[in-house]
């Protein structure tokens, strides 16, 4: 194509990455062994949680925020009938609890390795780069899953505690589960672009909400089964939570695929 | 730096207006041939109003909006398997022209969303009395139409250029590989609470078949006609730019 000759080529970034390892290992005396992929996955994890368990600045912030949104919930029910049954709409309510609340994690996730240039610390490592996004997505899923385990039971004693809640309530442990690593999977990904962008926050919730969209529909048809019980309840539990698992597995491995092109641009 | 306008720029005129052509040619054998088809039948013999008329089971002109719609929306998503196309020529090649492509691509996707999302409404508001329903397609459809708004926002957001194109292209990738899995989980996982009442028979007779099929090859052919313009003013206005700079210097 003729025109496009004036156009800038964007410089590839994945050879300096390569030229990188190569001057690492011409460096290093090959008597020393790298460490395995599996470590340098709990190296990177560790150093997350560690940090998290000196600060607790997610964890607070994250269960203040879930504990908000109660609060908010509880006002928009509050001029409902007094017999007014919370449980057919539980699934979708625990579901947004937990979309906005990850959203508030996941800003943070990425914004604290800006400081200090310490994911350049990290990129300056020679490792494949999607063990830093399996790492990052491992410690997301932590502590959302920490929060849940806080709130759901108060979402339970605030607005569920008269409700008859059916026998099979706890299977919605399944759907909670393949959500929120569905959700900590994409969340990363997009946490990783929206880090370098004008306005990180609200790009965020603009990119992760409607791209998050099939998950959210498939866990909330799954918890809201779970919880009403019900002789066919199975019909629906069944392909929801499948297609949940589905969702998890294409989109984490697209992330997976595309992280390298993403961290180093 | 030739002058010479490619293969596909030549021939962008000619299909503005053979597109141009067909689309006008459809849209008058939809209300000339095309037969009138007979309203959903309510239940129980019932009587519903809607848009203040009361009908039972009514010949409905407004399903004409058929014939536009439909099209436009198979456009669209053929404008949006562009957009990822392009994103991953992108990543391999690292070429920012291939960048630019995706861009122009789902622009044009957006402009056939919208198109699809206002015939959608006039359909939505005369076929089944409501202005929005949470049906399957149509969720699907709104959350497609986020999706391709918050990768313009995106672009606007990153200043560095390849990082940019890098971002955009992953997005767009995974964005189109969203879309179907939202339209096959919302199809697919049952939810009691809504009864099937939308008619999905597709039996087309071949007098509604031709309008269809001509508004839909029309509509592909205005779609790549303004493609290729805006590729064309996208090209030589970064041109433009590179000289400025280079008289700068």
């Amino acid at each position: 194509m003729t025109a496009t000759e004036p156009t800038p080529r964007a410089t590839p970034s994945v050879p300096t990455a390569t030229a990188t390892s190569a001057a690492a290992a011409t460096l290093t005396p090959t008597a020393t062994r790298r460490p395995s992929t599996f470590r340098q996955y709990r190296i990177l994890l560790g150093k997350d949680l560690r940090r998290e368990f000196r600060t607790r600045e997610m964890l607070t912030s994250m269960g203040i925020y879930a504990v908000l949104v109660l609060i908010v919930f509880g006002t928009a029910l509050m001029q409902a009938s007094a017999g007014f049954d919370v449980l057919p709409v539980a699934g979708g309510l625990i579901w947004a609890l937990i979309v906005f609340t990850s959203l508030l994690g996941l800003n943070r996730s990425f914004s604290h390795e800006k400081e200090e240039a310490a994911l350049e610390g990290i990129m300056l490592v020679p490792l494949d780069r999607s063990v830093i996004f399996l790492a990052k997505a491992s410690a997301n899923v932590l502590f959302l899953l920490v929060v849940e385990i806080i709130t759901l039971p108060l979402f339970y004693f605030l607005f569920l505690s008269g409700s008859a809640l059916a026998a099979t309530f706890g299977l919605a442990i399944v759907p909670l589960l393949v959500g929120t690593i569905g959700i900590a999977g994409v969340g990363t990904l997009l946490a990783t672009i929206t880090v370098n962008t004008r306005g990180q926050d609200v790009l965020l919730a603009v990119l992760f909400v409607p791209l998050v969209f099939p998950l959210l529909y498939a866990c909330v048809a799954a918890t809201s089964v779970a919880l009403l019980g019900g002789e066919d309840m199975m019909a629906t539990f069944g392909p929801a939570v499948a297609l949940a698992a589905a969702y998890d597995v294409i989109m984490i491995l697209v992330s997976w695929l595309l992280y390298d092109f993403i961290i180093s641009a | 730096m030739t002058e010479k306008p490619n293969i596909f720029d030549r021939l962008a005129p000619a299909l503005l207006v053979l597109g141009a052509l067909l689309t006008t040619a459809a849209f008058i054998l939809n209300f000339t041939s095309a037969p009138l088809v007979q309203g959903a039948l309510l239940p129980d013999n019932g009587l519903a109003v809607i848009g203040g008329q009361v009908v039972t089971n009514k010949l409905l002109l407004s399903q004409k909006i058929f014939y536009f719609h439909m099209p436009v929306a198979v456009t669209s998503f053929v404008a949006l398997l562009f957009t990822a196309v392009f994103g991953v020529l992108f990543l391999v090649k690292r070429n920012s022209h291939y960048d630019l492509m995706a861009k122009v691509a789902t622009e044009v996707a957006l402009v056939f969303i919208l198109m699809t999302m206002v015939s959608g409404e006039m359909w939505e508001r005369f076929e089944w009395g409501v202005w929005w329903t949470w049906e399957p397609r149509l969720t699907t459809y709104f959350i497609l139409m986020l999706l391709v708004i918050g990768y313009f926002i995106l672009r606007n957001a990153i200043d560095d250029a390849e990082r940019r194109a890098t971002y955009a292209a992953a997005f767009g990738i995974i964005a189109f590989i969203d879309a179907p899995i939202s339209l096959m989980i919302t199809r697919l996982v049952p939810s009691g609470a809504h009864p099937v009442i939308f008619r999905t028979d597709s039996g087309l007779s071949t007098p509604m078949l031709i309008p269809l099929l001509l508004a839909m090859f029309g509509f592909f052919c205005l779609a790549f006609a303004l493609y290729r313009f805006r590729l064309r003013q996208q090209t030589l206005k970064a041109r433009l730019d590179a000289l400025k700079t280079n008289l700068e210097d």
